[in-house]
Parts: C-alpha cells; sequence; structure tokens
C-alpha cells in the first residue's frame, strides 16, 4: 500500500492483507538497501494469522520517494511518523541487521507502543569498513557483491532459495542494486555513525529476543552475545547453519522463533 | 570485491544441499507425485506461499528445485521455473505475461516451433506477432506498437545462425519498457549470459547442450529479476492481486522473482507443463560437465569449419565464427569463446545431393534434434522448418540444399571420415 510522510510517497507492504490497526502489529524493519521483498514469506505468515502486517520501504528504497535518510536516528523517527500515520499499536518489532539498529532507538523512544522487539543479526553498533562505503559511492556493483559475498553462509553462496526454484543470493544482490548507491551507501553510513546502541539497549523494558546466525560474518556471535547482555533478560537464539541474512537463509527456523515469541508477548485473537 | 563461486563450481554444487539423513552426494531422485505434511499449519502455509515447500510435484519438485536453482545460478537469474520442455518454456513464459490483445515483435530467424507457436498458434488466443530480421535493429524499433508487451529472439538464430544484437534490442525494450526474452538454447549460459546484456528473461531447451546426452526433454524459463514490472500498468498479471491466491500481489511480495511466482502460481498449476524428477536428475549430470562438453564442442566445431570449408563439394559454409558471416563482429562480442556447435552448409548438387550426403553418413545420425553429444545432421526444408510457409522459410534463411550439423563429441577425424562416405555418394549428383 501508498500513503503520505511529510508529503513524501511511501510504499508499504502487508503482507497479503488490507492493514488494520485495530489488530496488533508486525512491523518489519529492513537491512541496508534492501526492502519489503526481504520479508515476503514471514510477512504473509503473520498476516494470515490474525496481525497486521508492516514491512515500509525506507525513504529513497526501491518503492518509497526519498530521499535518503542519514542517521538511524532519523530513521527510527520517520518510522515513528509511519506508526503515527497509520494509528499502529500492540507492535512487535522484527528488525534485521541495520533494521535492528532502527528498531533499538525507536523502541526506546516509543516504549507505550511496543508489545516485543526481535532482533536478527546484529549487535549493538555496526561499524561498516572503509573500504566497503567508498565502493559504495565509486563501485556499487563491488559493494552489492562484497555485502552479498559477506552476507550469505553457504546456502545462499549455492543458490537456494526460501522458495524453491529462486536463489536467494540473485535476488538480495538484485535488490540492493536497484537501491545503489544512493541507498545504500547514506545505509552504510548511517550504520557506521551509530553510537547510541549500548544507551539505547538498556532503556528497553518490553520482551526481547536476539536471532544470530551461527556462520555470520557480518555480525559475528560475540557481538550478538554482547549485544544480549546490554539487553538484559533477553531470549537468544543461534541458528548455526545461517549466515548474516537468516530470515533467507533459515526462514523456517527463523519463522517458528519469530512465531512462538510474538505470538506469546503479543496474542491475536 | 566479495568471492563467490565460479561457473564450474556453480555447475557442479548449485541449488544442492547434502541431505542430512543418509548423506547422498547426487541429488537424490524425488520421484514421488506428493508430500506428506507434518501438521495442517505447515500444508496451509505452503499452499499460500508463507513458506517454501512441496505439496505436489505439479508445482514443484526436490530434484526439479536442484536443476532450477543452478541453471538461475548460471544464469545470474534470481529464479528459474523447469518444465517439461522448451516448447513449454517458452508458452509459459510468454503467456504468463500477455494476454488477447498483446501482440510481440520477434526475431524471424528462429526454431521452426518458435515461429510456428507465433504465427499459429498464439493468434488463436488473440495474441499477434511481427517478425523482423535480426540484424534489422530500427525493424525491431518501428516494429512495436502501442500494445507490444515482448521482444523476443535468438542469441544464435536457428538455422540461419544470426547473432542477434543483445545490447542495442536490450537498449530498446528498456526504452519502450518491454521486457526483452531471449531464447539460449544455442548458447547455454557457459557462451553468453543474455542476461548481461539487456535480456530479461532467458528460455531454454535444456534437452540440448545443458543436458547433452539427448537422454531427457525439458525446459527452463529464467527470471533476471531486471525488469520493473511495476513500473507502467502494462503487465497487470505481475502487479494486480491474483486471485487464485487470496489476492497476492506478485510485484509487490516477490520482487525480482514476481515473474517466475507467476509461471509458479499459473502455469505450473492450471496448465501443468512440469518436469519429470528422473528427467531433472539426468539433466544434472548433463549439466555438470557443461564447460567440458562446450570446450570439446568448439573445438570440434572449429576443425570442422576448416574442414567444410576446403571441401570441394560444399558450395557453402555459414558459422557466425567464420570472417565470412554476416554475424561474425556480433559473434565476437557475445560469444568470445565460440558462436557454438552448429553449422550450416550446402553440398554441391542441391537437394538430390544433399539427400544422398545425408543418407550415407553413418557416424552422424540424422534426427531432429541438436545439442547432443553424439553428431547430428537434418535438413531443415524438409523437417524442423517444413511447417513454415515459404516466405517464412526465406526469411529463416534457409535453402534447400542447407544441412543442418550440430557437432558432437567424437573424434574428429571419425567425423571427417563418416563425412567423406556422404560426399562420395553426393558427388553423383555433382553437375546434373
Amino acid at each position: 500500500m501508498y500513503f503520505d510522510i511529510n508529503g513524501k510517497r511511501v510504499f508499504a507492504t502487508t503482507g497479503g492483507k488490507p492493514f488494520d490497526n485495530s489488530k496488533p502489529v508486525v512491523l518489519f524493519l529492513s537491512g541496508s538497501a534492501l526492502d519489503h521483498t526481504f520479508w515476503a514469506l514471514h510477512a504473509r505468515f503473520f498476516a494470515f494469522r490474525n496481525y497486521s502486517v508492516l514491512v515500509p520501504d525506507f525513504p529513497g528504497h526501491t518503492n518509497s520517494e526519498g530521499p535518503n535518510l542519514t542517521s538511524i536516528e532519523s530513521m527510527a523517527d520517520w518510522i515513528h511518523e509511519v506508526v503515527e500515520v497509520l494509528g499502529a499499536r500492540n507492535i512487535s518489532v522484527v528488525g534485521h541487521s541495520q533494521g535492528c539498529l532502527v528498531a533499538l532507538e525507536y523502541v526506546s523512544h516509543h516504549p507505550e507502543k511496543v508489545r516485543s522487539v526481535s532482533f536478527i543479526g546484529s549487535g549493538l553498533a555496526t561499524p561498516v569498513n572503509a573500504a566497503l562505503i567508498e565502493a559504495a559511492e565509486k563501485d556499487p556493483a563491488a559493494a552489492v557483491a562484497m555485502m552479498n559475498s559477506w552476507g550469505f553462509g553457504e546456502a545462499g553462496h549455492k543458490h537456494q532459495g526460501a522458495v524453491p526454484g529462486n536463489s536467494m543470493v540473485a535476488g538480495g544482490m538484485k535488490t540492493m542494486a536497484r537501491n545503489a548507491p544512493a541507498g545504500l551507501t547514506a545505509d552504510l553510513k548511517a550504520c557506521d555513525a551509530y553510537q547510541n546502541g549500548k544507551a539505547a539497549a538498556e532503556k528497553l523494558r518490553c520482551p526481547k529476543q536476539i536471532i544470530l546466525g551461527g556462520k555470520d560474518r557480518m555480525t559475528p556471535r560475540k557481538a550478538g552475545v554482547e549485544f544480549a547482555m546490554h539487553l538484559g533478560n533477553t531470549e537468544t537464539h543461534v541458528i548455526d547453519s545461517s549466515g548474516h541474512m537468516v530470515p533467507l537463509e533459515a526462514p523456517n527456523e527463523c519463522r517458528k522463533l519469530l512465531r512462538d515469541f510474538i505470538f506469546a508477548n503479543n496474542p491475536a485473537t | 570485491m566479495g568471492h563467490f563461486h565460479h561457473f564450474d563450481t556453480l555447475a557442479l554444487h548449485a541449488g544442492q544441499t547434502v541431505d542430512d539423513e543418509f548423506g547422498a552426494r547426487a541429488t537424490p531422485i524425488y520421484q514421488t507425485t506428493s508430500y506428506v505434511f507434518p501438521d495442517t499449519d505447515t500444508a496451509s502455509s505452503i499452499f499460500n506461499l508463507e513458506r517454501g515447500g512441496h505439496a505436489y510435484s505439479r508445482i514443484t519438485n526436490p530434484t526439479v528445485a536442484v536443476l532450477e536453482q543452478r541453471i538461475a545460478a548460471l544464469e545470474g537469474g534470481s529464479a528459474a521455473v523447469c518444465t517439461s520442455s522448451g516448447m513449454a518454456a517458452t508458452f509459459c513464459a510468454i503467456t504468463a505475461i500477455l494476454s488477447q490483445g498483446d501482440h510481440i515483435v520477434a526475431s524471424s530467424q528462429m526454431y521452426g516451433g518458435n515461429i510456428s507457436l507465433m504465427k499459429n498458434t498464439l493468434p488463436r488466443f488473440g495474441i499477434t506477432t511481427t517478425f523482423v530480421d535480426p540484424a534489422d535493429i530500427e525493424g525491431f524499433r518501428a516494429a512495436i506498437q502501442d500494445n507490444t508487451r515482448l521482444i523476443y529472439g535468438e542469441l544464435i538464430g536457428n538455422p540461419g545462425l544470426d547473432i542477434l544484437d543483445l545490447d542495442a534490442i536490450g537498449a530498446i525494450s528498456k526504452e519502450h519498457h518491454i521486457p526483452f526474452m531471449v531464447d539460449a538454447t544455442f548458447n547455454t549460459p557457459y557462451l553468453c549470459r543474455c542476461l548481461d546484456h539487456g535480456a530479461n528473461i532467458t528460455i531454454h531447451s535444456v534437452t540440448k547442450w545443458m543436458g547433452g546426452h539427448g537422454v531427457a526433454i525439458g525446459g527452463v524459463i529464467v527470471d533476471g529479476g531486471n525488469f520493473d514490472w511495476g513500473a507502467t500498468d502494462r503487465y497487470p498479471t505481475i502487479t494486480e492481486p491474483y486471485a487464485p491466491f487470496s489476492g497476492l500481489n506478485l510485484w509487490d511480495e516477490f520482487g525480482p522473482s514476481a515473474f517466475a511466482m507467476r509461471i509458479r502460481a499459473e502455469a505450473m498449476r492450471d496448465i501443468g507443463p512440469s518436469m519429470s524428477p528422473m528427467n531433472a536428475f539426468l539433466l544434472l549430470q548433463g549439466l555438470e560437465t557443461l564447460s567440458l562438453r562446450m570446450n570439446k564442442h568448439l573445438s570440434n566445431t572449429k576443425m570442422l569449419l576448416e574442414f567444410l570449408s576446403n571441401h570441394e563439394q560444399v558450395s557453402w559454409v555459414s558459422h557466425p565464427d567464420l570472417p565470412s558471416h554476416r554475424s561474425h563482429k556480433l559473434a565476437q562480442k557475445y560469444l568470445p569463446k565460440g558462436a557454438g556447435s552448429i553449422i550450416s552448409f550446402g553440398v554441391k548438387g542441391g537437394r538430390d545431393a544433399g539427400k544422398a550426403f545425408i543418407e550415407n553418413v553413418g557416424l552422424a545420425s540424422h534426427l531432429a534434434n541438436v545439442g547432443d553429444a553424439k553428431t547430428l545432421v537434418i535438413h531443415p526444408a524438409t523437417t524442423t522448418h517444413s511447417r513454415i510457409d515459404a516466405e517464412a522459410l526465406i526469411a529463416a534463411g534457409i535453402t534447400e540444399d542447407m544441412v543442418r550439423l550440430s557437432v558432437g563429441l567424437e573424434d574428429v577425424r571419425d567425423i571427417e571420415a563418416d563425412f567423406e562416405n556422404g560426399f562420395r555418394a553426393a558427388k553423383k549428383f555433382v553437375g546434373d
């Protein structure tokens, strides 16, 4: 569906069901240069179980009008505006990678809206290699290749897909390429500059969940464990076979963890 | 730059996870129609496209899925769907996006089945085609109408072997926002990845070089994931809600693989031209050695081109690697390893000499196929292209004396010796 935020056109997929703000909401926040298609199967799963699903494309990404946002804090503020415009409440936030940083900021500032938060493939911060940022600006194809090469584990590198016949790594590369160089560069710089993770994490009081990929080369397990320590009282899961792109690489395990957690903490009638 | 597996590695490994229970190294043949669901929630999730998985082998099958993912990987596509034959792939790919009243601009130099589909069959469903000489780039632009929804061609045209200028036609397709679909059977992704040169969708008869052994019929549609279906309202089958799946909007939900998802959701479900698991297994065995075989096809082709070009009973030889071919420069650009292993040539003495040649070779098989490991010969005017009219025959570059040769993997000295037998028999017609 399309709607306006500050006069700019915004796209969000709702998982195949109309958005209904009287239902509990599952809000998916995508990683750098990715978009709503990253969450396709998960969005449909919750939408067809009486949740309202919201997967917005961040400004300047895929179907949403720019300009790109340049800090994690501004992305969190923008998410707040999306939530307000749509009248969403009783929200379960699910972030992946950069989306986790946005989730941290958003939930720490608007706890009254949120029933639970799930962080997939994240630490307290996401420092970005300077060479990658430079590549994003000057040679976006190389940057996209680096991110997908590092991001996907074995299943991705063997071109397997969450849906039979689909290649998840090719899909990821084509989506990122669509949002490069401007969206990718802005996202990577925003991730690199974000310093408020520790303070934001310590403010979170709602039920929290961390899902990590055991073979994640972008957010090593150590960073995820440190993140969990700062969050406190957080259920932490490691899917051994997965790289960084957990929702695609291990969709069934990931869905089960999200389902059990969200059903328990933000039940839909 | 990040590391990705290269072509030969993908040809062996892409798409397969070694099974946990038995550790089968080869891809197992899942010879089953259907799959036991662990619970009702899983069943409904698979049917509703909330999770990947298999419900019924007409739609998806684990063995076929390995082949699909492997070909998608080799082509650089976001998804692939295998079909029962190459023609099934072409029909399903076209009808996934075109409906009554729509129009195709297509190369005039294509496999007879493709021409017949567009000239005879699709018009019955209200889909018309304008055929254009593949060398006439401006002709493609000029043939575009308000209702044109597809540009179609073969990279290596069959049987005249004209090379389609992919970049130029891709630019026209982009300019007019019309997807560009390429039948890449004759080149395979080893010789050229058409998706890297402006194509949005590729089609293969995997019966041919991809399989290579001539034991299994199959086709594949590869979604390049590089066409913006949502930029216009011309492709409602991709961008509008699809009623059979609770109003699923494929473009919104699946983005770069929306086209493949449409094939899966509609053609495989409602029409059902599925590939059998056994055929997928056989084709996987062939695909593992694609580059090795193609290199041998090409080296044999090179030697036979020399042999035929210097033979006193050969009136002409056509292959894009020859400087005399009108597509030679395009062949060098798009097919630097070699422009495939099909050679057309004329036998001196005309139709009767050609017939005598074909009937007197023994190692080379006289049959209606190409891309087999074995050398094949045929007379297109009376076989593969016999159902198209004289005008189309000329447009396709087919002459009565033409012999189409699909160069196999035998020792080339044996092929040459075999051909000498054919030429000896044909000699009596020279000068008649």
